[in-house]
């Protein structure tokens, strides 16, 4: 594993010093033993869903968080709500260390971070009513004496009938599922809401209500988010900053029009000329899609040195052959590195602006 | 009705006022009413709505897999000339398969997970040709290559767990391309994939739409799919065409409030600062879908007749077909003042 040289440098891209972050990540790592047998489990290989991976987040800002499924997204967002424990690496919340926390301890840090989910199917129970469902943060941490009252304010604020308070999840569609989701992370007035995919699952038309939404009520409440999405137009509409992760790995991270305008780490810019580019677009910032070859590797078995190596364009590029790649590129991780004041990128040999990389794809 | 715009190859399938109506115990849903489209050789036509529009139904009933006895199906379905609803299901499957290959959104679930790769492909070249096995072998062997699947040899032999979501995806497409079919209906093809996945598919898709000059049906919800690689476009809504033109002008011009709705509210990478404009409300019932236009009770713009009067699907002088009362200057006044209203900037 390569040593990140200023890991705190790397997580505070785009910030001013100085500033105390709200929840701080340090080479967080979470490996899933793969066993054999039922009896003795022997471990006979890792997933390595998260690998090395530091950033901070800091109030009211929101950090869009993407990648490709299986690249580790909402195994990091798992491992900062602490739903499931790491493997090694630190996460702390305002400015405290929470790895090791208890259960007990943990109890009431989870008031300040709530989370939503994707499928506002699943995430509901089909047995309790919305007023159950919303009302039950309040039961559990036991700090509302009038319940119904502020379950209402809440169905209110998100966009629901409050009259409706009795109703069942089964009477609701998709979108205002997703708001029921939401009144329940609000409930209470966390500081940290970590949204994995919360409009993945919606038609355009609603999953543009539920960003407003989204946005509006992190005016209102001083919200932190982290956001994670597979889609890069949604990320965009909602981010502050953004990184960009692979095979676990954070590859690039920055402000959110920096990064996209200008992405540095070969993936990164593979990634945003692969989105489909609608319309609106004369020409200018339109890029030439970068079509990669092949699959994302197992994490199973990452390959040896950058772990993008395998269908990195720009690697080709620098070597001037297509079926090679710079030694340093097979045998070395490349750190996190600045490769522009605030902006962080994995690779040894970073796009330059401007550069086009459809040429090396084509090559 | 439909537009003759332009295309110059042939005719290869012609929807006539196509109704398909489903009576349940709780009232009759209307998945596809009246909808009439044209698509030829060399054309990719995209169908963009979101869930529960039809998208799906039209082509389901197109391809005579919709149970004839459970739903109502009204209209004609032209496949070089022939009614493809009036074929007897043995007809049909000459037909299906063959002339009108289909691929579907979820690659996991169209290949069976206990037979090989290989063999599947090869059970669909015996069902349309009678080929001794090796025959079909050297066929299929052919079109994995085509599909860009490495190695065909060696893949051939591997199960579909063994497949990447991408490669098995490539692999239904070498399957519906077994019998050099006329059109490839496509749909929701990359839903289930990645970015990066989906770009190599939407590219393969359009290489194999020119290699083997057929007719292409891309359904999807997602407009950047669309705008990338269909050359005509139409927007459905509640089982309904709202408007049908050629992608630049859909985009460029569109004339119906609810494509407007559908454009503001898609985040798009490339445009910073603007602000998206949802559409209030949720899709309807399609059990009770509202009298007049479908879309007048989520439309800013509804006036009068909207409620009572369903607009005929026509050119009312903006270029191209469309479903909304409004006079063509009010669409493009409305639409400049979305426009400006979007970008942030006061009119």
């Amino acid at each position: 594993m390569t040593e990140i040289v200023e890991p705190s440098g790397a997580a505070r891209a785009g910030r001013r010093s100085g500033e105390e972050p709200l929840v701080s990540v340090r080479n967080l790592t979470k490996y899933f033993p793969i066993t054999r047998g039922i009896i003795f489990q022997r471990e006979i290989g890792r997933v390595h869903a998260v690998e090395d991976v530091s950033f901070d987040i800091f109030r009211g800002e929101t950090l869009g968080l993407v990648g490709e499924s299986g690249s580790g997204k909402s195994t990091t967002a798992r491992l900062i709500t602490k739903l499931i424990e790491s493997t090694s690496g630190t996460v702390s919340f305002d400015g405290q260390e929470i790895t090791k926390h208890s259960r007990r301890q943990m109890r009431p840090i989870r008031r300040e971070m709530q989370m939503i989910f994707q499928d506002p199917y699943s995430s509901l129970n089909p047995r309790q009513t919305i007023g159950q469902i919303v009302g039950a943060p309040y039961v559990i941490q036991k700090t509302e004496r009038n319940v119904k009252r502020r379950v209402q304010e809440l169905m209110d604020r998100v966009g629901l009938n409050p009259e409706h308070y009795n109703r069942y999840s089964h009477e609701f569609s998709g979108g205002q599922r997703q708001r029921i989701g939401i009144a329940r992370a609000l409930a209470l007035n966390p500081q940290l809401i970590v949204c994995d995919e919360p409009v993945s699952a919606l038609d355009v038309s609603i999953q543009a209500q539920i960003l407003n939404l989204l946005r509006s009520l992190q005016d209102d409440f001083n919200l932190t988010y982290l956001f994670i999405s597979h889609d890069l137009g949604v990320v965009r509409y909602v981010s502050d900053r953004i990184a960009v992760m692979y095979l676990g790995r954070i590859v690039e991270i920055g402000s959110a029009s920096d990064l996209y305008d200008n992405p540095r780490q070969p993936y990164t810019a593979a990634l945003l000329s692969a989105v489909p580019k609608g319309y609106g677009e004369n020409g200018a910032g339109a890029r030439e899609r970068v079509v990669l070859k092949g699959d994302v590797p197992s994490p199973v078995d990452p390959p040896p040195g950058c772990v993008f190596h395998p269908r990195c364009p720009q690697a080709r590029l620098v070597s001037g052959r297509e079926d090679e790649v710079p030694e340093k590129c097979r045998t070395e991780m490349p750190p996190l590195g600045e490769v522009d004041s605030g902006r962080f990128a994995a690779c040894w040999y970073p796009v330059q602006p401007g550069q086009p990389l459809d040429l090396a794809a084509k090559a | 009705m439909a537009p003759e715009r332009g295309f110059q190859g042939e005719t290869l399938l012609d929807v006539r006022d196509l109704k398909v109506h489903f009576p349940t115990p709780d009232g009759v849903v209307k998945a596809v009413d009246g909808l009439s489209f044209t698509v030829h050789r060399g054309e990719t036509f995209g169908i963009v709505g979101e869930s529960g529009s039809g998208k799906s139904v039209t082509n389901l009933t197109a391809l005579g897999l919709v149970n004839r006895k459970a739903a109502q199906i009204e209209g004609e379905v032209l496949f070089k000339g022939r009614d493809l609803l009036k074929l007897t299901p043995g007809e049909l499957r000459h037909v299906r398969g063959k002339e009108l290959a289909m691929i579907f959104q979820d690659p996991f679930a169209s290949l069976h997970p206990m037979y090989r790769v290989g063999d599947q492909l090869i059970e669909a070249v015996k069902v349309h040709s009678n080929v001794s096995k090796k025959q079909a072998e050297e066929r299929v062997l052919e079109l994995l290559g085509a599909v860009g699947i490495p190695r065909p040899r060696e893949r051939f032999r591997d199960y579909p767990h063994q497949f990447s979501g991408g490669m098995r995806q490539r692999a239904m497409i070498a399957m519906a391309l077994t019998h050099n079919p006329d059109i490839l209906i496509a749909d929701e093809p990359t839903t289930a994939l990645d970015v990066t996945v989906q770009a190599q598919i939407l590219e393969l898709i359009d290489h194999v739409k020119r290699e083997f000059d057929i007719g292409v049906i891309l359904i999807t919800h997602d407009l950047g799919v669309i705008a990338d690689v269909s050359q005509t476009v139409m927007v459905m809504y509640a089982g309904r065409a709202m408007e049908l033109a050629p992608k630049d002008e859909l985009f460029r011009k569109p004339l119906h409030p609810y494509t407007w709705g559908l454009l503001d509210s898609m985040p798009r990478i490339a445009q910073k600062g603007t602000r998206l404009l949802p559409i209030e409300g949720a899709p309807p019932s399609l059990i009770n879908v509202p009298p007049g236009c479908a879309f007048h009770p989520r439309c800013p713009h509804r006036f009068q007749p909207c409620d009572r009067e369903r607009p005929a699907f026509a050119d009312r002088g903006g270029g191209h077909p469309e479903a909304c009362h409004l006079t063509i200057e009010d669409k493009r006044r409305l639409w400049a003042e979305r426009d400006a209203r979007r970008l942030g900037v006061a009119v």
